[in-house]
């Protein structure tokens, strides 16, 4: 039954193919712009993946004003300004941003300066408070994780509160994101295990959230099996453009169904452990993941069930409880078989976090806006079970 | 036309309405437990209530420019009574413009359960004031 009410908005055209970053004038023309400014991090032109991109650009006319390549892991709102204050002064027409969730997070909110100037705490932080639409930013992941390539949000540290902002409005969402597979080849095992794990908790807690729409559950229902059958082929033979191709489109579809339908407490956990330790978002989703679902399985039989079919597990003639428990079994059993492939920690314990920061984060958990969403009241003494679990 | 006619009324009546809801024990304790500046602005007719919540006891004021909001939620007056109705869908009236949210989304998120009770008071407060010609349906 879809829920009283729901929107699906997607202004981003999404192309697709391999080596197609390296010449995008066909979309570039629609777009109206000559001068582009590159937002990435050293580590992607240290790697030599920019420079191809910025060959296209330029062998179709496109002047690309400067790079700015100071975007570190978790971007912060200094390095906005900076960036947003480098893009004015070259009277950039629009921003191109290569790289993860940071640097594209960068460039949309340095498009929020960039287009209306202001200051982007006091003016933008918030939901739908930016008065018209952003001069186009062209969003390139090299990683299949986040996929903010395709989301209306964006978060950014406050480096001085160390609390992180949302930026939440239709405005954000990029003009362009351009899908090449071969961008995310050199991903290392560990971090391609990471950040599909983050997309492929983007599909299911979005599945299950309360905000779910028939149009965000078709897109998570097709991302859950892309990543299942593709995630250890990337993380065992990098080069498998095939399987890098289907992680890259599974995180953009993920990416459109959280947007629309947001996520649940498997987040709040990973939001709490990631403000206490240095812990990457996606290992702390992946060591979350089904602790999440055993926490929600009473009030998602149906849905678990469902994952479990689209998973093509075999649960034919099992109760719908057995069969959602088989949904939560093959995430376990996911994970075990990427800490084999590549190390990823799926125990706190092995990923920094010490036992006396457990209550903090059950703590974290429950205050974090994603406990909203969840299919099940999120109350501390419960979470915290959890994390002792987990931990 | 606009449920209230005056800023004076919608001081009166919504205004009226905050001040009660911190007469009510539980609610208030759950309010209080944020420890928020919360600041909302409306329109047609115009005024800004600011919720301090900071203090031992909460204080609400009107037009007030000299607190720095955590939070400040923008719309219509007409659309702050019928959410008080609880006929406003937060994330839908978000997503359509009829609010804009300035500030710690997670934070009004949190709020939205504490409020929750408040649906069933509003009508009750407003027969009891004497507003009953507000009420809908």
């Amino acid at each position: 039954m879809p829920p009283d009410f729901f929107q699906f908005h997607c202004p981003t055209k999404i192309i697709f193919n391999p080596g197609i970053s390296n010449d995008i004038s066909a979309e570039l023309g629609s777009l109206a712009v000559t001068r582009l400014m590159v937002v990435t991090d050293k580590m992607l032109v240290d790697l030599g993946i920019v420079d191809p991109v910025i060959a296209g650009l330029k062998n179709v006319g496109i002047q690309v004003t400067s790079v700015f390549h100071e975007v570190p892991a978790n971007s912060e709102l200094k390095v906005v300004k900076k960036c947003a204050d480098q893009a004015i002064r070259q009277e950039a027409e629009g921003l191109i941003a290569i790289g993860g969730g940071s640097v594209i997070d960068t460039a949309k909110t340095a498009a929020i300066l960039l287009t209306h100037g202001g200051d982007l705490v006091g003016d933008y932080s918030g939901a739908e408070t930016i008065p018209g639409p952003l001069k186009p930013v062209i969003a390139i992941p090299t990683t299949a994780g986040t996929g903010s390539e395709v989301t209306r949000a964006a978060v950014i540290l406050d480096e001085e509160s160390h609390t992180k902002l949302s930026f939440v409005d239709r405005y954000l969402a990029p003009a362009l994101a351009v899908l090449d597979p071969e961008l995310t080849v050199r991903l290392p095992p560990k971090l391609t295990a990471a950040t599909a794990m983050d997309a492929l908790t983007h599909a299911i807690e979005s599945y299950t959230s309360i905000q779910a729409n028939p149009i965000s559950e078709a897109l998570a229902a097709k991302a859950i099996p892309l990543i299942r059958q593709n995630i250890l082929k990337a993380v065992l033979h990098g080069e498998d453009i095939e399987a890098r191709g289907a992680l890259l489109t599974a995180a953009a579809m993920a990416g459109l169904a959280f947007d629309h339908a947001m996520v649940g407490v498997v987040h709040g956990m990973a939001h709490a452990t990631g403000g206490l330790v240095g812990i990457h978002h996606g290992t702390a989703n992946s060591i979350f993941l089904p602790w999440g679902m055993e926490y929600n399985l009473s009030a998602c039989i149906e849905k678990y069930s469902e994952i479990a079919q689209i998973m093509k597990l075999p649960v034919e003639g099992l109760s719908a409880e057995a069969a959602a428990r088989k949904a939560i079994e093959a995430v376990v059993r996911l994970r075990e078989e990427l800490k084999q492939a590549c190390g990823l920690p799926n125990r706190l314990r092995d990923a920094g976090v010490t036992e006396n920061l457990l209550e903090q984060i059950a703590e974290g958990a429950v205050n974090d806006g994603t406990s909203f969403f969840n299919p099940k009241e999120v109350i501390k003494e419960d979470v915290l079970k959890l994390v002792q679990r987990a931990f | 036309m606009a449920t209230f006619d005056s800023s004076d009324r919608l001081k009166t009546v919504l205004g009226g309405f905050f001040e009660y809801l911190f007469t009510v024990p539980e609610m208030s304790q759950k309010l209080m437990a944020s420890k928020m500046v919360l600041k909302f602005n409306y329109t047609e007719p115009e005024l800004s209530i600011t919720v301090d919540l900071t203090g031992p006891s909460p204080m609400i004021t009107y037009n007030d420019c000299s607190k720095k909001p955590e939070v400040e939620m923008n719309m219509k007056a007409d659309v702050a009574h019928r959410f008080w109705f609880g006929k406003v869908n937060l994330i839908m009236a978000l997503a359509r413009r009829e609010m804009v949210a300035k500030g710690s989304i997670p934070k009004i998120l949190k709020l939205l359960p504490v409020i929750k009770p408040a649906y069933e008071l509003y009508p009750k407060y407003l027969e009891q004031g004497g507003y009953s010609a507000l009420m809908i349906q």
